[in-house]
């Protein structure tokens, strides 16, 4: 088996955000960080298909350099090798920009059978960057899968569709999209976490070590924009606190069920 | 000279189209009347049958079907490759899908392809005033709502949450179905499908009464699908519950599952976090059930009942009526 890279995005902890109505931008200060949920489950995948085919496990991200304490709890959880694509000309990148980036990274990086995302990010969301790679890397692409059999050169996915599941086939390399919840991504290593602190060194890539043109990149390399952001969820409840015994609580539900017919 | 189109993807299911392609065929009516285009649906498939007819109710004044025996059941490379040509040579100004599994598979590569900007899971659509088409994505779970525009290359590209418009029927003029023989010549799909399992679930973004159950319920899921059945109401899960396989993907509810448009929705043993919120934004009323009085859930609810659930529902299934 060859590498596997699992791209993985740093998203801040959806909890923490909040939106500024003045200013219409979102506030940050003070937000936690975590490595993309379904990024985990995909890194959780791929150190499961490395220990039956071997190959080495390479975490690929594109962001600021605070990204960086991130990737190596990656490293701790058992991957061989993290690359932080990182330069001012990458900011403000759309899902296009994003995945021409990593895919002039990912041609870099080279010799590898599987490429892993998240199904989607939990900040942006879009679940766009899998197919787009996958596009721009012209591979055969699965999204959306739950169960991963690499034998020999030959790939076997279970992938959710509307209603069910199918299971595809295909040669590799291959790019896949892992759908969040899967499995349970393992604790990082405590040892291998202090060596991943003190010893390991991120490889850093800018625009200029990779063979994209600066304009392909970042807000100039993006189709979309937005426009503006505005408050959303307005909808105001009107939070009635029904107290009591549980019966009296039940009593009131099965009044409003009956309104409802 | 000819008006300005706005494609909609009519995705099939195989043998009917999928509601959530009819309901964007009625906004994308709405904003063609706006702004002087023309709406068109685009099927893909071996044989129209009378679906292109069902388009033409519900929107669509022409559709475009791309015939080949290839293109009888989805492959994101031969769909990417029929669609790439004809959208290359019509150029439409617009195209929108359904976020459904298959619309966002298919987006993704053939935005790609065209070198053209996609907007993902859309929950409003409008043109603004210099005629780019407006797409409202709810960001960071649900506090904002971002409206993003593609400023460079058409056709313009988003894929639309299935439940957020509602489909019409509109009486038409004189509709037409254009077939299009592609005689592709070969697959080039390098994904094979080995097997497939699917059932039916009537959508959920339709049902009038749900009731929900969220982690906190694990235990009695049984108990609350009897009771949705009792009341006549049908049964959503929260994530974690579809995640854990105990219930099909087809009952989740919230950002990656469905948004319910229910009069009435009862919810047990669910936190109400971001991604679940915008699930019951557009629902009429909203009761919860939740054990901690703290829970962000009572924030987005009508009625707040602090409650352990499993004590709750054995009355509720008393007083519905179950023996
Ligand atoms: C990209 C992304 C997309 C996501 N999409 C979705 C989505 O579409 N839908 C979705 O639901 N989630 C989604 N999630 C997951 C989401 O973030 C939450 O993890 C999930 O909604 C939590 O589910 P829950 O509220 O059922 O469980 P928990 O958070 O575990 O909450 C359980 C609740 O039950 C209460 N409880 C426990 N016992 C009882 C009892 N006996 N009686 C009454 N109450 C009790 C607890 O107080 C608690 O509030 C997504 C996450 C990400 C990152
Ligand atoms: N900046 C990034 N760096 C690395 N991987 C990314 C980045 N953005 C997106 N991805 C990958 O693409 C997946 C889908 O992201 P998105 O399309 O943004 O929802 C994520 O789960 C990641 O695996």
């Amino acid at each position: 088996m060859r590498n596997i890279i699992v791209c993985t995005k740093i998203v801040p902890k959806a909890e923490d955000m909040n939106f500024d109505p003045e200013t219409k931008t979102m506030k940050r200060s003070g937000v936690e960080n975590q490595i993309n949920e379904a990024d985990k489950n995909a890194i959780e995948l791929s150190l499961k298909i490395k220990e039956k085919n071997g190959g080495r496990v390479v975490l690929l991200s594109m962001g600021p350099p605070f990204f960086e304490q991130y990737l190596k709890i990656g490293i701790a959880m058992g991957a061989d090798d993290a690359i932080l694509l990182s330069d001012r000309l990458f900011a403000g990148a759309d899902t296009f920009a994003t995945s021409a980036t990593l895919a002039a990274a990912i041609r870099k990086i080279g010799d590898y059978d599987l490429v892993l995302c998240g199904e989607e990010t939990s900040d942006g969301g879009t679940g766009q960057v899998p197919s787009q790679l996958a596009e721009l890397l012209d591979l055969p692409q699965m999204l959306f899968v739950s169960e991963v059999d690499v034998d020999g050169n030959n790939l076997k996915a279970k992938r959710t569709i509307k209603g069910g599941y199918e299971i595809v086939e295909s040669g590799m390399p291959a790019i896949l999209s892992i759908e969040l919840g899967i499995n349970q991504p393992r604790f990082p290593d405590f040892k291998r976490k202090r060596w991943a602190d003190k010893e390991f060194s991120l490889t850093i890539w800018s625009a200029s070590s990779l063979e994209i043109k600066p304009e392909l990149t970042g807000t100039s390399g993006s189709y979309t924009i937005v426009k503006r952001l505005t408050e959303y969820f307005t909808h105001q409840r009107q939070r009635i606190s029904v107290e009591g015994t549980a019966e009296q609580q039940a009593n009131k539900i099965m009044e409003i069920l009956r309104e409802y017919g | 000279m000819n008006r300005k189109e706005i494609w909609v993807y009519l995705e099939r299911n195989p043998e009917e189209i999928e509601d959530v392609s009819l309901e964007i065929l009625g906004r994308a009516k709405e904003l063609g009347k706006k702004s002087d285009m023309s709406v068109v649906g685009v099927m893909l498939g071996k044989e129209p049958g009378n679906l292109g007819d069902i388009a033409l109710k519900h929107g669509a004044d022409k559709v475009i079907f791309l015939k080949d025996s290839l293109l009888e059941s989805y492959s994101t490379e031969d769909y990417t490759k029929a669609l790439f040509e004809i959208i290359n040579k019509r150029m439409p100004e617009i195209f929108l899908l359904g976020a459904t599994y298959q619309g966002r598979d298919l987006a993704g590569r053939l935005s790609a392809r065209l070198r053209t900007g996609l907007t993902a899971n859309v929950v409003s659509l409008d043109i603004d005033t210099d005629g780019y088409l407006l797409s409202g994505v709810p960001g960071y779970g649900s506090k904002v709502l971002a409206e993003i525009i593609c400023v460079r290359n058409k056709p313009q590209m988003s894929t639309v949450r299935p439940g957020i418009f509602s489909k019409k029927l509109i009486p038409i003029k004189a509709g037409i179905v254009e077939v299009l023989d592609l005689d592709l010549q070969g697959s080039v799909s390098r994904v094979r499908v080995v097997s497939r399992k699917v059932e039916k679930h009537p959508d959920l973004s339709r049902a009038e009464k749900v009731i929900i159950a969220g982690n906190g319920v694990e235990g009695n899921l049984d108990m609350v699908a009897k009771m949705a059945d009792i009341f006549g109401a049908r049964l959503g899960v929260s994530r974690p519950i579809a995640d854990k396989g105990k219930a099909s993907r087809e009952l989740q509810v919230g950002s990656t599952g469905y948004s319910l448009n229910a009069k009435l929705v009862l919810i047990f043993g669910v936190s109400g976090a971001e991604h679940f919120l915008p699930g019951i934004a557009n629902c009429q009323t909203v009761i919860s059930i939740n054990m901690d009085r703290e829970s962000d859930i009572f924030e987005y609810s009508d009625y707040c009942v602090v409650a352990d659930a499993s004590k709750i529902i054995p009355i509720l299934l008393r007083e519905g009526g179950d023996r």
